[in-house]
């Protein structure tokens, strides 16, 4: 195997990590998201469907925002968010937003309303193996954390690459 | 004759006064000049903008039972308050505008740009005052400050669903002076902490690789550039990915403390606003038993003074009832003395009650934070053996590791080397 070879060979490995921990954190932020909704009213579906969690995780990032345009887009797609610091452009669900589940009422009341996004998040969702990608009984460990993070992934983008990511690794070490 | 009966007199008064004032002396509380933390009013440029850091406070929770309970401190409560008072802290400074990230970190958390510590010294519902210190990734201590406030009020006759915090005025008012002292920093010392802070971060994850970049004073703590990887360094590169999982890593962390703080603020504010009521009825009942005894005794000298120069009846009789108008202020001290008591039970009996309804919160958030560490920890292994490998393969240079050196931990992750 030649240098460029093995480099591109451990960066697979690399972004499979990557991948792994996208997932990882993902997932604890629909967790936080879920039970910030349950707090907030108990609204929003904050459901496993696909997409759902991405969006729970959008939202409007954390705080205020300020003048500085760092705190991302938020919004629907869970893209963005507060993530990134520097120019980040990780695109994970960061910062659920304040704006989830405004149902706080007067009083100390918790207001109804509101909740954590949710909803019907639409296409494939995680757990979707193409058709062409073989059962992995013979997965190394590297492509075993490729195909786990494709599968929890819940962005269709990101899920493509990693599957194409795990292609690309099978032809290699076939 | 007339000297003792304007004696007399006086001391009735004297008694009068202490048995009718102490009932009723209220302290007025009135509401101050809100302080705000003084926004962003034009865009910072990207490589001037610093990321916050705020530790999770030290709680300062005395080992001597007797002195905790002496004044009054209830260990989960300060627990969750090392936790909330950052999470306030950290909403100013994001609300201000003029940070990049602000987040709240375990206390052993690595250094972002600016980190801020702080301690807790004393904290009821009438008073708030921390310890605070203020440090850049360079090492340079912006610096280190007591802050002190009277709760504020209003903040407790406000029964709105979320009212301002009693000590919103401290927190902007620290917002403030951080800024000021960033204000005072050339636009080239600012680039330099964050250059600083992403080079420590490359280090401690990949030090054979970019331990030559920048040089430490361990005497003073200080780290200063030595020299820049380029741009395009492929090792670099990498390491700017990992560096936004590790901004993810601290994303979801502040998020859990930031849940936590908001499902404890309602409980907290209520639980601050009746131990408020309770110290000010406390400090009222100590107050007034106080000025009853010593009335009450002065009544009594007067009375006796009185009574051993009259020769009159009248003179004797004001005397006598001066005595007894003593006798009784007193009495009414002690009385005050056992509301002082009452109240001071109650006082014990709220913190207990609310310390019994946070403690589930802090084990919650604790409990996740740690879980949060052990998953990154895992990862960060994993990370520095791939950097390693490429570093090899890519250089041929074999990389010298120090079989017992301990392995750092996760850069972000608590208790990060940084």
């Amino acid at each position: 195997m030649t240098t460029r070879e093995r480099s591109a060979q451990i960066d697979r490995e690399l972004d499979a990590s990557l991948g792994v921990f996208d997932g990882r954190m993902r997932d604890e932020q629909a967790t936080i998201a879920g039970q910030r909704g349950d707090r907030n009213g108990g609204g929003g579906g904050g459901g496993n469907g696909a997409g759902a969690e991405e969006q729970a995780a959008g939202g409007a990032a954390g705080g205020a925002g300020g003048a500085n345009g760092k705190n991302g887009e938020g919004g629907a797609s869970g893209q963005g968010g507060a993530n990134g610091g520097r120019g980040g452009q990780s695109g994970q669900g960061q910062g659920q937003g304040e704006g989830q589940g405004n149902g706080r009422g007067t009083g100390g009341q918790q207001g109804g309303g509101g909740g954590v996004g949710g909803g019907a998040g639409g296409g494939s969702g995680p757990n979707t193996v193409p058709a062409d990608i073989p059962d992995g009984s013979d997965d190394d460990i590297v492509a075993r954390q490729l195909r786990e993070a494709a599968q929890k992934e819940t962005d269709p983008e990101l899920r493509d690459k990693l599957w194409q990511e795990y292609r690309d690794y099978k032809k290699n070490t076939g | 004759m007339n000297r003792s009966i304007a004696l007399v007199l006086a001391a009735a008064t004297l008694v009068s006064t202490a048995l009718g004032t102490a009932g009723c002396v209220t302290h007025e509380t009135r509401p101050q000049a809100r302080i705000n933390a003084i926004q962003a009013s034009q865009e910072i440029p990207q490589d001037q903008l610093l990321d916050v850091a705020v530790k999770l406070f030290d709680e300062n929770v005395p080992t001597d039972e007797k002195k905790m309970e002496h004044e009054r401190i209830f260990p989960e409560v300060r627990k969750a308050e090392a936790r909330y008072f950052p999470m306030q802290i950290r909403n100013t400074l994001e609300g201000s505008g003029q940070w990049g990230q602000v987040r709240v970190v375990p206390a052993d958390a690595a250094a972002l740009d600016v980190q801020v510590s702080g301690k807790i010294i004393e904290s009821t519902g009438q008073m708030l005052r921390i310890d605070v210190t203020v440090v850049d990734a360079t090492g340079r201590l912006w610096f280190k400050r007591e802050y002190q406030q009277n709760a504020d009020t209003r903040s407790y006759k406000d029964q709105s669903g979320q009212p301002r915090d009693p000590f919103q005025n401290l927190y902007s008012t620290f917002a403030n002076d951080l800024l000021a002292y960033r204000q005072q920093l050339q636009a080239a010392d600012l680039e330099n902490v964050r250059r600083v802070s992403e080079l420590r971060f490359a280090k401690d994850l990949a030090p054979y690789a970019f331990d030559s970049y920048l040089t430490q004073d361990k005497k003073k703590a200080t780290y200063q550039v030595v020299r820049l990887p380029a741009d395009d360094d492929p090792l670099l590169v990498r390491m700017d990915r990992i560096r936004e999982r590790d901004y993810a890593l601290i994303d979801t962390v502040n998020e859990h403390y930031s849940l936590f703080a908001e499902n404890m603020s309602e409980p907290y504010t209520n639980w601050r606003r009746y131990s408020y009521a309770e110290l000010e009825a406390e400090d009222e009942a100590k107050r007034s038993a106080l000025t009853r005894k010593l009335l009450g005794a002065a009544a009594i000298v007067g009375g006796l003074v009185v009574g051993s120069e009259a020769n009159t009846y009248a003179g004797q009789a004001a005397a006598t009832g001066a005595i007894f108008g003593g006798a009784y202020a007193i009495k009414s001290g002690f009385d005050k003395g056992a509301e002082v008591k009452m109240h001071s039970e109650s006082l014990k009996q709220l913190g207990e009650s609310f310390q019994a309804e946070v403690q589930p919160m802090v084990v919650e958030v604790e409990g996740r934070t740690l879980q949060l560490k052990g998953t990154a920890e895992e990862q960060y292994h994993e990370w520095r053996r791939l950097l390693k490998e490429l570093y090899e393969n890519e250089t041929g240079l074999p990389v010298q590791t120090p079989a017992a050196a301990p392995q750092p931990a996760a850069p972000a992750a608590p208790n990060s080397g940084g």
